[in-house]
């Protein structure tokens, strides 16, 4: 009897949740093949088991070792389609994701990766300008900005050499979209850097990988080396240079300009702009920095063209969006959906509702910088103009869920606490007004807060949101005001007032 | 080990890099020591101030000798939502050490980290390369019995 296929999730998160277990007491029976795959999203299921049956692919949602008889018996078993939370996705970067093993270009191919790129090939600069101004896709690493607009800047600026560079230091907590598209798919991250390379005719590419996600870093460095030797790399007869480059956990090299600076290894400090990277960036040379997931979108898109990427999303933000899942809902985990659905039924349909004994308080979107909603505020639609309409970001995709046991001041003041610990002190007003501003959130959480106290961190937020240099000082009030405004009492409590 | 000599010697890009020189230093030696500084800056054609200025910007980057395994707990929000802060206690009373500090037997350093992106499993702990998830503060004994 030959041995039964199981799929297995070698995803950091499934790995976290129980599947190395599960390989570790299967490996050695020879009933057994066990394929290591990309992680599904559904990471509440983690660990979760699969196997082709002659009905489609079944599912064995938290096994534990013992299952593997009932397993191999076919018994008990769920359809993979049948999963609520998958089936009501519309996949587009995330699609192959459970299905393929990340470091096999020939499932890769066979399903559909490299096709945008051999299309790409066969088009002018300007034809694969054109197919990503139709798509409309806007930047996916929270400034939003159109991408093909970026691109063309840089294709456009004379230059000696140009430079591509994933932004892959994803410091927003809450997001992991793109740990898991490097460690997932590292074939789709380099598909559409060269697709990029192509566009704007660079020779030489970049992946800025944080150093929290070491996982990442070698899947993409096995498959830089698989695509270099399958020929994957040649770009208009060369071979496109591409190198990945840890970080040292700073999160403000997540910016741009604080990136370029820490890849060519400096201080990871930001700039002013302009000029902007894809006029003068990596060593001052035009260069297109933009995140994972942006880059991994565009295959896609190659692929399929920028009309049909358009046909989904709303009318100012195209396409899908990976929304990241976390905190105390029922059933965390990666969603990808067109744009536009409410953030009350994103949470209500996928997220299944708050954990068991949990009431809902607070949900953030957006990383550390972005605004919290009260439970009665959370009818949004999650679309670029609805988000700015509220004062609020989308940033990276980020939904954190936060229970009723959670004291605000306490948040407000880890909010503010990490801005102070990761300014990177070339502007004054994050500099200080993030010191100034835990210092008051410090006397109020421990009741001793000054009658004016509020006023005080109004006015430095103020101050901080129109004159800090990036997004880290200028949006790093938004949680803290968000909070008092919905949560008051808890502030005034302890503020003396 | 590799002397610091020949990690110098496979550093030397045009222009020079700080940081990956550093990391490299850091790869081997598991810190940067500051005895290592003037071989580096030279080595580097840059000041001793230019190498300082880098080290001392990137909070993975050390100037002093970690313990043998790296626990670092997340502080992410979404494990904040899944009350991490109990997680940190319950570490701190398992070790008797506070934040950033290493173990009198120099088994185990503890820090914390800005998110390592197991958002969905948390709350989290990595200890050096492995991300342990849904970490309860009872589940902490079993786990540091497995990193001697």
């Amino acid at each position: 009897m030959s041995a039964t296929r199981l799929y297995l999730s070698n995803d950091t998160s499934s790995k976290a949740a129980g599947t190395d277990r599960l390989a570790r007491a299967w490996e050695n029976r020879p009933v057994v093949a066990l394929a290591r795959t990309s992680a599904r999203g559904a990471f509440f299921l983690e660990p979760m088991v699969e196997r082709d049956m002659p009905q489609g692919r079944m599912a064995w949602p938290q096994a534990k070792p013992d299952d593997l008889t009932r397993i191999l018996a076919g018994e008990g078993g769920t359809p993979v389609e049948q999963i609520a939370f998958l089936a009501q996705q519309t996949r587009v970067t995330f699609a192959n994701f459970g299905v393929t093993r990340p470091l096999s270009p020939e499932d890769y191919v066979a399903h559909g990766g490299g096709a945008g790129l051999d299309r790409a090939r066969g088009m002018s600069p300007d034809g694969i300008l054109d197919a990503l101004k139709r798509s409309q896709l806007r930047g996916r690493g929270g400034a939003a900005f159109p991408v093909w607009t970026k691109w063309r800047i840089a294709k456009e600026t004379p230059a000696d050499r140009k430079y591509v560079v994933a932004n892959a230091d994803e410091g927003d907590a809450g997001t992991y979209c793109d740990r898991m598209l490097m460690e997932g798919e590292p074939f789709r991250l380099i598909e559409g850097m060269l697709i990029c390379a192509l566009a704007i005719g660079a020779e030489r590419g970049y992946i800025y990988c944080r150093q929290e996600y070491p996982a990442a870093a070698r899947a993409l460095q096995a498959a830089i080396a698989e695509a270099e030797q399958s020929g994957m790399l040649d770009c208009r007869g060369k071979t496109f240079k591409l190198e990945v480059f840890v970080g040292a956990g700073s999160y403000v090299c997540g910016e741009e300009t604080a990136l370029i600076a820490s890849l060519e290894g400096r201080r990871g400090v930001v700039r002013a702009k302009p000029p902007y990277p894809a006029v003068a960036g990596l060593y001052g040379r035009p260069t297109v920095v933009s995140n994972v997931l942006t880059f991994a979108t565009v295959p896609s898109i190659l692929a399929k063209g920028g009309d049909w990427y358009a046909s989904l999303g709303t009318e100012r933000s195209r396409g899908t969006i990976p929304l990241q899942i976390g905190g105390r809902v029922k059933q965390p985990g990666l969603v990808e959906i067109p744009f536009g659905a409410t953030l009350e039924d994103v949470l209500h349909r996928f997220g299944g509702g708050m954990a068991p004994g949990a009431t809902l308080k607070a949900v953030q979107v957006g990383g550390p910088l972005g605004s919290l909603f009260p439970a009665s505020k959370l009818n949004i639609p999650i679309c670029y103009d609805a988000f700015a309409d509220a004062g609020a970001i989308l940033g990276h995709g980020g939904i954190v869920v936060f229970d009723d046991e959670t004291d605000m001041v306490e948040l407000a003041r880890h909010f503010m606490a990490f801005t102070a610990d990761e300014s990177c002190g070339v502007c004054t007003p994050c500099r200080i007004g993030s010191v100034r501003a835990r210092e008051v959130l410090d006397r109020i959480r421990n009741g001793r807060g000054l009658p004016d106290d509020l006023a005080l961190l109004a006015d430095l937020s103020e101050t901080m949101k129109t004159a800090s240099l990036c997004a880290l000082g200028a949006r790093a009030p938004y949680p803290v005001l968000t909070a008092i405004e919905h949560w008051g009492t808890e502030f005034r409590r302890g503020a003396g007032g | 080990m590799k002397t610091l000599e020949a990690i110098l010697e496979q550093c030397r890009t045009s222009p020079p890099n700080i940081l990956d020189t550093l990391l490299a230093v850091q790869g081997t030696f598991n810190y940067v020591p500051s005895s290592a500084l003037p071989e580096i800056a030279r080595a580097l054609k840059a000041t001793e101030a230019d190498v300082v200025g880098v080290l001392t910007y990137y909070p993975e980057l050390r100037t002093h000798p970690p313990g043998r395994h790296l626990i670092r707990v997340c502080t992410g929000e979404s494990c904040v939502a899944n009350h991490c802060g109990r997680l940190t206690e319950a570490l701190a009373e398992e070790l008797r050490i506070g934040m950033g500090a290493t173990t009198p037997d120099g088994r185990f350093t503890l820090e914390k980290v800005y998110c390592v992106g197991n958002c969905a499993v948390g709350p989290s702990v990595m200890i050096d390369e492995d991300v342990h998830g849904r970490v309860a503060p009872g589940d902490i004994g079993a786990l540091l019995a497995s990193y001697k």
